[in-house]
């Protein structure tokens, strides 16, 4: 079995990966953070262009490998900043540069509906709990951080055990997909245009001519299926009379609705054909090289058929897994917990330490002085008080 | 020739197929994130932080559904990309309800902390 790539150059690239990845990973000294992603960078560019010298008509678009690095660059920085909020904004970069990815694969609705679910809402979402649950650094100092952004935990055998498995990931990918072909049988192709007759009606009337004049002549629609259409159809050797009507685009009721069809997979010139017919009931066919340029399945249509038409079950499923995680995440939410003996001490001691700071900052704190002003000694007023080192 | 150097839009015709070769560029720099991501979730000690590489696993597995779907000329990684998104935002959602109730427990969101199922 030949490999892509010799596997010395993708052991290599792995090898120099992981390297990179563990220098940059925080640790509790110096960690050379530029240094590891250089040699991180330097491993996947030697990978890339290893692959396109060993096939220079294969390689992919150019934005490619753009929007693989800063992917995988800010994905490194996600796993090795010290500072949560930073390390989920580096994420949103991630998201980004992916969507690039996602629009050379040609799935634009995709790319946008990840900028805005991923990017707009979930992440935001993070961006809320750190804030609310992380105390604040006090300054700028990497040393002000708490102990467990700042130090990681076991660096060398976690990127050891990672890229080994990228290493055997990496070559079973290369063997599998250089023996792997498109399945003709599965593509897509323009087979739901047949059952979009509004969608082909108002591409035909708005089409034109090279030479200017309308697709559609006067009064023409789309023909319904019949005898005659299949008479004029075979007549035009366009279809064998024997293969009516099972190529036909059916209705909900079974019946052929009307008359458009396209073969399966890559659209061929003349796989296609359309039946239109005029107020006299005259019949015309456009076969695909007379097709209007922008009779085409958007991405969008294609995405939307294939969600509704194939997978309506598995909607359901997402449904209910929205539905679950919304009361799941209020009744997490809603309880009551009590902090546990050892965090109650420890924030004991982290009040006790703040009130050692000094008599002064009680006695200038606004809130002692207005209840003393009014004579009132309640308990409550007390217990603030002294946490705040109260000089009474 | 001329498809590698402009981005190809499907607001248009359906794209041309690619190579093998091609997809397996996708898929290693899906597999190399999601290994940063394995290796972000084992080292880091922030709870946080920890959900947010499962993020990018999913994110990961998300270029190779699509990369797939590409190859094949049809819209089935797309679709299972919106699932993904889905179980992604569920997740989201339970995690950080569960983060914020570990943390109002012992104050701290330090995982090593939580490490009492431990044998």
């Amino acid at each position: 079995m030949d490999l892509l790539v010799s596997p010395i150059l993708l052991y290599g690239a792995c090898a120099l990966g992981g390297l990179g990845v563990a220098l940059a990973l925080p640790r509790k000294r110096v960690s050379p953070f530029v240094l590891g992603a250089l040699v991180g960078a330097i491993a996947l560019g030697a990978l890339f262009i290893g692959l396109g010298l060993k096939y220079p008509n294969e390689i992919p678009n150019i934005h490619f490998y753009v929007f693989s690095f800063i992917a995988l660059g800010a994905a490194m920085r996600v796993i090795t900043h010290a500072r949560p909020v930073y390390a989920a904004l580096y994420f949103v970069l991630t998201i980004l540069a992916s969507c690039g990815l996602y629009l050379i694969l040609s799935a634009e609705f995709l790319a946008f509906a990840l900028v805005i679910v991923y990017a707009g809402a979930i992440l935001i979402t993070y961006l809320f709990v750190i804030m609310l649950a992380t105390e604040g650094p006090t300054g700028d100092a990497v040393g002000a951080l708490n102990e467990y952004d700042r130090v990681s935990r076991e660096p060398i055998i976690a990127t050891l055990a990672g890229f080994v498995l990228l290493g055997g990931l990496t070559t079973a990918l290369a063997v599998g997909s250089a023996g792997l072909t498109p399945n003709a049988a599965k593509m897509t192709g323009e087979k739901p245009l047949a059952v979009m007759p509004k969608k082909v009606e108002k591409v035909l009337r708005e089409a034109k001519l090279p030479d200017g004049k309308p697709v559609l002549l006067a009064g023409e629609k789309l023909a319904m299926s019949s005898d005659k259409v299949r008479d004029t159809l075979a007549a035009a050797n366009v279809i064998k009379a024997d293969q009516w009507p099972s190529i036909m685009p059916r209705n909900h009721l079974g019946e052929p609705a009307y008359a458009i069809s396209s073969t399966t997979g890559t659209s061929e010139a003349g796989a296609g054909w359309l039946v239109l017919t005029n107020d006299k009931g005259e019949l015309r066919i456009l076969t695909r090289a007379q097709w209007p340029e922008d009779l085409y399945l958007t991405n969008t249509e294609g995405v939307a058929f294939d969600l509704i038409d194939g997978h309506p079950g598995a909607i359901e499923i997402a449904g209910v897994i929205l539905l679950m995680a919304m009361i799941g995440a209020t009744v997490l939410g809603r309880k009551k917990v009590d902090m546990d003996d050892a965090a109650r001490a420890e924030v004991a001691a982290k009040l006790r330490e703040f009130s050692d700071l000094g008599p002064h900052l009680g006695e200038q704190a606004p809130f002692v002085a207005p209840n003393e002003a009014s004579g009132e000694t309640d308990s409550n007023t007390v217990g603030v008080g002294g946490m705040g080192g109260t000089s009474r | 020739m001329n498809h590698m150097l402009m981005p190809v839009l499907a607001q248009g015709p359906a794209p041309e197929l690619m190579s093998g070769v091609t997809l397996y560029h996708y898929l290693a720099v899906s597999g190399a994130m999601f290994v940063i991501g394995l290796i972000g979730f084992m080292t880091r000690r922030n709870l946080i932080i920890m959900f947010l590489c499962t993020e990018l696993m999913f994110q990961a597995a998300g270029i190779a559904l699509i990369a797939f779907g590409r190859f094949h000329l049809n819209h089935s990684g797309e679709t299972f990309v919106i699932f993904v998104l889905t179980v992604a935002a569920a997740e989201a959602a339970l995690a950080l309800g569960l983060v914020i109730l570990l943390f109002r427990r012992k104050e701290t969101l330090d995982g090593t902390r939580w490490t009492e199922l431990r044998g």
